[in-house]
């Protein structure tokens, strides 16, 4: 997986998102030593991704509409916010990204990833 | 760290989860908090299924639906155009059950005793609620045509509401002869769909054309100055179906003065026609539930607070959907979709102290106008001055390319999947 790299389209491949050990041992830590945060990011992210499932489906199947569960983050974050900054052309998108700030881009990032796991 | 494998952590996860639930319930000191919803469409489906897949048992759903196969409105023009099947647009409710335990209940739901906190079925078994939602839909107002009324619903249909009725429009269509005449009496303001009469204009046009019928027309007597999406449609309707199709505001037809569905006859102030087919789309209302338990106001439509869409009448219910006043929001599935997620947030919130963000909401509604040529308008919003206010709108362009009308027509089709598995699957 290119950890760094903001690729413009998804990965297509599942079977390598977000599988490293070292990834996984920091979610962990995560949990473990800032239980507080972890929980309300977690809960914004719910919150916020039920605007996307309208629209992109959870199961991950795409008739239509490109699927967005198990994104690496970065490549999350990169493309909602170039919809934001609407260098992408998706009317629906650009208009759904423009109140989305920082924080919330990379609290539906860390859910759709974690979806792409179950 | 080593030892701690993925699966190790989802079952500790799973166990935390379900002490958290388990703890909450307690710390109520009472039995689960009960939340009963009415009307298994696109509002009410999907809170039901909301509130019961976050809240993990914590919450006792009820979804009365009397319907136990449900098809969409949205999309049923496409199956009147030939470009949906009657299947692709039926579902079922057995997944939210199996998937998220929300318990269904087919029945019609009679009345709302909101000094009880009850629900009064058909028959007259009672549900307890500490919180309800209902997504009624709409009620059509029969007497708002002269001349039609429910009677005449089979020899004039509306097809307005799912079902039976879309099936008999389409069967109507498919009997028009080449140079026959379908008037559609389009609804005034406010009422579901806006730019839903108007699609239907296309894909029947459509259906018409491509049955060779190029000799019969379409009019629509329209009450209304101006509709949804019109620039847009009328580009169309002259692009593809010249001809065919021919509105008429009221300046021109001075009024609708009555119809005879005996001889499918429409008499306006400008002219009286004789038609194949008449599609009487009358003026509408909320649900008759909500009118019944005087949760609407004189306008015929629910107000709420648009910072929950709780009602703004009773504090213990909450409104979504076609039946609600939401301000610059359409009466559309996409709409009541967007503000159940908000109700269920807000109900967890109250329920089981989860929590809670600021509402935000969204919607967007494409029309087919013909093969591979769609338009779409939408936009995002939020509470402000005391309604659901739109913060940004956008609408597709007259003069558009015909590989980005065709890509619109891709995400509408995407769409239908999308939304319908996130009510029903």
């Amino acid at each position: 997986m290119n950890e760094t790299g903001a690729p413009a389209e998804p990965s297509k491949d599942r079977a390598t998102r977000g599988s490293s050990r070292w990834r996984f041992g920091l979610c962990v830590a995560t949990v473990l030593f800032a239980p507080q945060a972890y929980a309300d990011n977690k809960a914004l992210g719910q919150y916020l991704a039920s605007e996307c499932t309208a629209c992109h489906q959870l199961s991950g199947a795409s008739t239509g509409i490109p699927p967005i569960i198990g994104w690496p983050k970065d490549q999350f974050v990169a493309v909602v916010k170039s919809y934001r900054a609407k260098e992408r052309d998706n009317e629906v998108m650009q208009t759904i990204a423009a109140r989305l700030t920082d924080e919330e881009i990379a609290a539906l990032a860390a859910y759709f990833e974690g979806e792409g796991k179950k | 760290m080593n030892q701690f494998t993925r699966r190790k952590f989802l079952q500790t996860s799973a166990a935390v989860a379900g002490a958290s639930a388990f703890g909450t319930a307690a710390v109520l000191g009472q039995a689960k908090p009960k939340v009963v919803v009415i009307g298994g469409g696109a509002g009410g489906v999907t809170a039901a299924k909301y509130i019961a897949r976050d809240s993990k048992g914590a919450i006792d759903v009820t979804l009365v639906e009397p319907l136990k196969r449900y098809q969409t409105c949205f999309h049923s023009n496409l199956y009147l155009g030939g470009f949906r099947s009657y299947d692709s647009i039926t579902h079922g409710y057995e997944k939210v059950t199996s998937a998220y335990g929300v318990k269904m209940n087919h029945q019609w739901a009679k009345a709302i005793d909101r000094d009880k906190k009850e629900v009064v079925l058909a028959d007259g078994s009672r549900l307890s609620y500490d919180r309800l939602v209902i997504a009624p839909g709409i009620a059509l107002k029969y007497d708002s045509v002269p001349g039609w009324g429910k009677e005449h619903e089979v020899a004039m249909p509306h097809a307005w509401q799912p079902g039976e009725q879309t099936q008999i429009l389409k069967k109507r269509l498919d009997e028009v002869p080449d140079g026959g005449l379908i008037v559609m009496i389009a609804p005034p303001n406010p009422y579901r769909c806006p730019p839903g009469p108007y699609e239907r204009v296309s894909m029947m046009a459509h259906a018409l054309k491509k049955a060779g019928k190029n000799k019969s027309k379409i009019i629509v007597v329209d009450p209304k100055e101006n509709f949804s999406k019109q620039g847009l449609f009328q580009e169309g309707w002259e692009k593809y179906y010249k001809g065919m199709v021919e509105w008429i505001g009221p300046k021109v037809h001075d009024g609708l003065k009555s119809v005879d569905p005996k001889t499918n006859t429409v008499v306006t102030g400008f002219e009286t026609y004789k038609a194949a087919l008449v599609n009487v789309i009358p003026a509408q209302t909320a649900g008759t539930i909500a009118l019944d338990a005087k949760l609407a106001n004189a306008s015929g439509f629910c107000q709420i607070d648009p910072t929950n869409m709780r009602s703004a009448v009773d504090p213990n219910i909450y409104v979504l959907g076609d039946a609600c006043i939401a301000g610059d929001m359409p009466k559309s599935a996409f709409s009541a979709n967007s503000q159940a997620k908000v109700a269920a947030l807000m109900i967890r919130g109250e329920l089981t102290k989860s929590d809670t963000f600021p509402a935000r909401y969204a919607n967007t509604c494409w029309s087919l106008i013909e093969t591979d040529d769609t338009v779409k308008v939408g936009g995002r919003y939020e509470a402000k001055d005391g309604k659901i206010a739109a913060v940004e709108t956008f609408i597709s362009k007259t003069g558009e390319s015909a590989e980005l009308r065709k890509a619109t027509q891709v995400e509408n089709m995407g769409w239908y999947s999308a939304i319908s598995a996130d009510m029903f699957a």
